[in-house]
């Protein structure tokens, strides 16, 4: 284990260079380049708006003293960021071996580096949406908070991406035997979308009259929510609807801790068979 | 397990197989093998069935520095699968294989050539992923374009336009400057037109002077004796003969003489008994024209009409 970290340190280079050729490849080939990663969630962002801010009023979660700190529309866009980029974590995550299967069978490098340079360009990509956000952030009047800056954001970002990394290892290797995993995926990342609050306050479903109790911890345990949860607080700390709960965030680290683990486990298990396969 | 990431130790062999074998799953079973890792672990499950196949097995050699090992045998008998765990890109189920010092790959020559990319960036992003450095292939920008015969308005070209020549030579081109000490080469000779096969040759000769040792794998017996002082022979899965590679060169080809020479008789008594056959159905339709002959004949005796038939 130990000496396969170091081999995976020493070819850090080359998740660096398979970053570098993704990005290049994806903004190479478009005009508008750059322009997509902002005006995707911008669109998004717009559509969510209306239905179910205007229309379904989704925004009456958000407690009355934080409508002047960007409201409903900076709520939607801190979530939906950092999701669009999950979701792509998850719709190129089945695909992360099988597309470098030639490099695979010719390179001598520790497998794992093609897996983690799909969550780094992913990472990248994160990155290059901050912008928009904080166009957003200093437009709706949105503050800036030591809780947030140095709690909440570092937290979110390294959860998400330990999670996403994991989920990667995880469906990479699995997708390669069983290729069902694709499809299987898709359909589960549209799942989390709703069970992770991007587009309304979690404290509307924990505190629903309608929803079962069980249902509610269900809810909570899915470590997405909390993490997801954060994403936002970066923005609103301090009011305590928006703040996930102490059981939130225990099952976001430990979820994410998890699925880290589970992904890496599967990734060695199974690591001899997909070389087979591939 | 197979220490891949071995650093270079000095003296004794340069690769090192020991009871090397690797097992693939025939059919589906691939979805069992899921279901083991969760269930058993992937260790050897005594009570598997025949269900499997080994491509190769039990195969131990030692390669010293400086050797240029051939590697012969039938189509299907495990000689790329070999390479490939000397190349530490498959993981042997059986056995280890100590690799001492780099491994240039001239596998799939165009392997991890992107079609979106052009010339140049492919030569940097795919130098530099075998462990170029920038500064290197600056050095050998030029020759790697010059011998790869790429013209230099095309260099700036995604890829995907070139033709599959150019690729190949371009992946070359560009592996032939890799200053590893061990070289695996699968058929890769085998491509390009005749003058670029020269200066593959040319290359390759100049590669081994330098020391370097080198896997071979090929069919053809000239450039096997051209460059091998060794030859492993690999029938059925398991190392038939390691000696210099005329032995092992000639070895194979009585088995093949062997081998045609059965065919030929089977195919021969397939044959003979086609025609039996055939004799069989013309006489036997004969007799049904004739029976039905007979039948027109004599309609009141229906069961009887095909004896009646043969005996006319």
């Amino acid at each position: 284990m130990a000496s396969r970290t170091l081999a995976v340190w020493e070819h850090r280079k080359v998740v660096g260079l398979l970053v570098r050729r993704d990005l290049k490849v994806k903004y190479q080939q478009s005009v508008l380049g750059y322009a997509w990663t902002m005006l995707e969630p911008l669109a998004l962002t717009l559509v969510y708006f209306f239905v179910f801010g205007l229309v379904l009023q989704a925004d009456r979660g958000i407690p009355e003293e934080a409508k002047p700190y960007g409201g409903y529309i900076l709520f939607l866009v801190a979530g939906i960021l950092p999701w669009t980029t999950f979701g792509a974590i998850l719709s190129e995550a089945p695909k992360a071996m099988i597309t470098h299967s030639k490099l695979i069978t010719t390179m001598k490098v520790p497998r794992e580096i093609f897996p983690m340079a799909t969550v780094g360009t992913k990472f990248v990509e994160y990155l290059l949406t901050w912008p928009v956000l904080l166009i957003f952030v200093f437009a709706l009047g949105g503050r800036f908070t030591w809780e947030g800056m140095l709690v909440w954001l570092p937290l979110a970002i390294v959860l998400t991406f330990a999670f996403g990394l994991g989920v990667t290892l995880f469906l990479a290797s699995v997708n390669v035997l069983l290729r069902d995993v694709e499809r299987l995926t898709r359909i589960l990342t549209r799942i989390l979308f709703y069970g992770s609050a991007i587009l309304f306050p979690a404290s509307m479903v924990l505190h629903s009259d309608g929803v079962p109790g069980w249902a509610k911890t269900i809810y909570e345990l899915n470590p997405l929510m909390g993490i997801f949860q954060m994403h936002r607080t970066v923005w609103f700390a301090g009011f305590e609807e928006l703040t996930p709960s102490p059981l939130a965030v225990t099952s976001a680290v430990v979820g994410s801790i998890l699925m880290l683990a589970i992904g890496y486990w599967t990734f060695r298990r199974l690591e001899m068979s997909v070389l087979k396969e591939l | 397990m197979a220490s891949t990431y071995e650093a270079a130790v000095t003296g004794g062999p340069v690769i090192e197989a020991k009871g090397l074998g690797v097992k693939f799953a025939v059919n589906r079973r691939r979805k069992r093998s899921l279901r083991e890792m969760f269930i058993h672990g992937n260790k050897r499950d005594p009570n598997a069935e025949g269900n499997e196949f080994w491509p190769l097995r039990d195969v131990s050699f030692e390669i010293a520095k400086g050797d240029c090992v051939g590697i012969v045998g039938k189509n299907g008998t495990g000689k790329s699968t070999l390479l490939k765990m000397i190349a530490g890109v498959l993981i042997p189920d059986e056995g280890t294989v100590e690799v001492r010092g780099k491994v240039a790959p001239l596998l799939e020559l165009r392997a991890g050539f992107n079609d979106n990319l052009t010339g140049r960036e492919n030569v940097y992003l795919v130098g530099s992923l075998h462990g170029m450095s920038e500064k290197q292939i600056d050095e050998r920008f030029d020759e790697i374009v010059d011998f790869a015969e790429v013209k230099p308005k095309f260099i700036d070209t995604p890829v995907r336009h070139y033709s599959s020549g150019m690729k190949v030579r371009l992946g070359f081109a560009l592996i032939s400057q890799l200053e590893h000490p061990i070289m695996l080469v699968d058929e890769v000779l085998a491509v390009g037109d005749k003058a670029f096969k020269r200066k593959c040759y040319e290359a390759i000769d100049r590669m081994l002077a330098n020391e370097r040792t080198m896997v071979l794998v090929s069919h053809n017996e000239r450039d096997l004796k051209r460059f091998c002082n060794r030859g492993l022979y690999i029938k059925g899965g398991e190392l038939a003969l390691d000696t210099d590679i005329d032995s092992a060169l000639a070895a194979y080809n009585a088995d093949t003489k062997v081998e045609i020479e059965e065919r030929k008789k089977k195919d021969e008594a397939k044959k003979k008994r086609a025609e039996e056959k055939a004799k069989k159905v013309e006489s036997e339709q004969k007799a049904v024209e004739a029976d039905a002959e007979d039948k027109a004949e004599k309609k009141d005796e229906k069961g009887e009409g095909k004896d009646g038939g043969r005996a006319a």
